[in-house]
């Protein structure tokens, strides 16, 4: 680790340390619910809250979702 | 689900609409025996590789080396690790999705961590504690109410926050290092430090509420760091 370096907290920064992801919802529990959660978006029926909260909170995990639905948008209809 | 030739095809139609109907009984085609075992594992590292392409695809910008062999090293070594970690959990799959859809996703995380790792991989991690906000003077109104909730968020995360907490919250989210890239790095793990994260936003919106800087029950997440006060101020 290397020593401190003086810098300021962004506006994005504040946003994300602000956000509401409640409910509770861990990243591996995300894992089991995102093949389910993504062809749920892709039919368009009601989706998962707490599933909603997690992806916006943790970049991780939104990038996966995106990638999959993504992936399964282009397969050959 | 029907028992079908282990190498029909899915039918045309959305991927969506296919959810429930998929044609491959992929669980018994994995765990039967012989040459039926054998083609269905060579379908799935197919599968992996598809999902793992697409991935480090997306992210190959973020790679140091993005040359073609590079890449096809990451996306092998992704899907290879990806299949071993799908086949120790095939006995969880419940069918509540396509079977390809499930097993996208194995491959798709895997591929994505090792990227991030690779990204990060030459690049040293601080786990530094809070700065003060820029200085209110001197800025337009938009300016300095935001920066009257920098303020008043960094105080509060001096006032509620353990030093491991501010921390983790800081490489995170300031800083913006990859969650599983912190978590290999503290030795530790992704769900770990997301709790922790978790647990860091209750304590700060509760704290920010009572100050009256975001409103007492938030209707989104992407409202949620509106300041309820409307003009700059001390904190």
């Amino acid at each position: 680790m290397s020593p401190q370096t003086p810098r300021p907290i962004t506006s994005r920064a504040v946003e994300a340390l602000l956000l509401d992801t409640t409910p509770w919802l861990s990243c591996e529990e995300c894992f089991e619910r995102l093949d389910t959660h993504v062809e749920a978006l892709l039919e368009g029926s009601p989706t998962d809250v707490a599933m909603d909260r997690h992806l916006t909170g943790c970049p991780a995990c939104a990038e996966e979702a995106a990638s999959l639905r993504q992936l399964l948008e282009g397969e050959p209809h | 689900m029907s028992q079908t030739r282990f190498d029909e095809q899915v039918p045309p139609g959305p991927a969506c609409q296919v959810a429930r109907r998929e044609p491959l009984d992929w669980v018994s085609a994995l765990t039967a025996s012989g040459p039926q075992q054998d083609a269905a594992l060579r379908q799935l590292h197919e599968l992996m590789l598809r999902a793992a392409r697409h991935q480090v695809w997306r992210m190959r910008d973020a790679l140091p080396d993005a040359s073609a062999a590079t890449l096809d090293e990451v996306i092998n070594q992704a899907a290879d690790e990806a299949m071993v970690s799908l086949l120790g959990k095939l006995d969880t799959f419940e069918g509540r999705s396509r079977f390809t859809t499930w097993a996208y996703k194995f491959a798709i995380v895997q591929a994505g961590s090792d990227v991030r790792r690779l990204q990060w991989r030459h690049r040293e991690v601080e786990l530094r504690d809070l700065d003060s906000p820029a200085p209110l003077h001197d800025s337009p109104a938009h300016e300095v109410e935001a920066t009257d909730l920098a303020h008043a968020l960094a105080s509060a995360m001096s006032r509620v926050l353990t030093p491991h907490q501010r921390r983790i919250a800081i490489a995170l989210l300031v800083d913006e290092v990859p969650i599983d890239v912190l978590a290999d790095r503290l030795g530790t793990t992704r769900g770990a430090l997301y709790k922790t994260l978790f647990d860091v936003r209750g304590r700060l919106r509760t704290e920010l509420t009572s100050q009256g800087y975001l409103p007492g029950a938030s209707p989104s997440a992407t409202s949620a760091a509106t300041p309820a006060r409307p003009q700059a101020g001390t904190p």
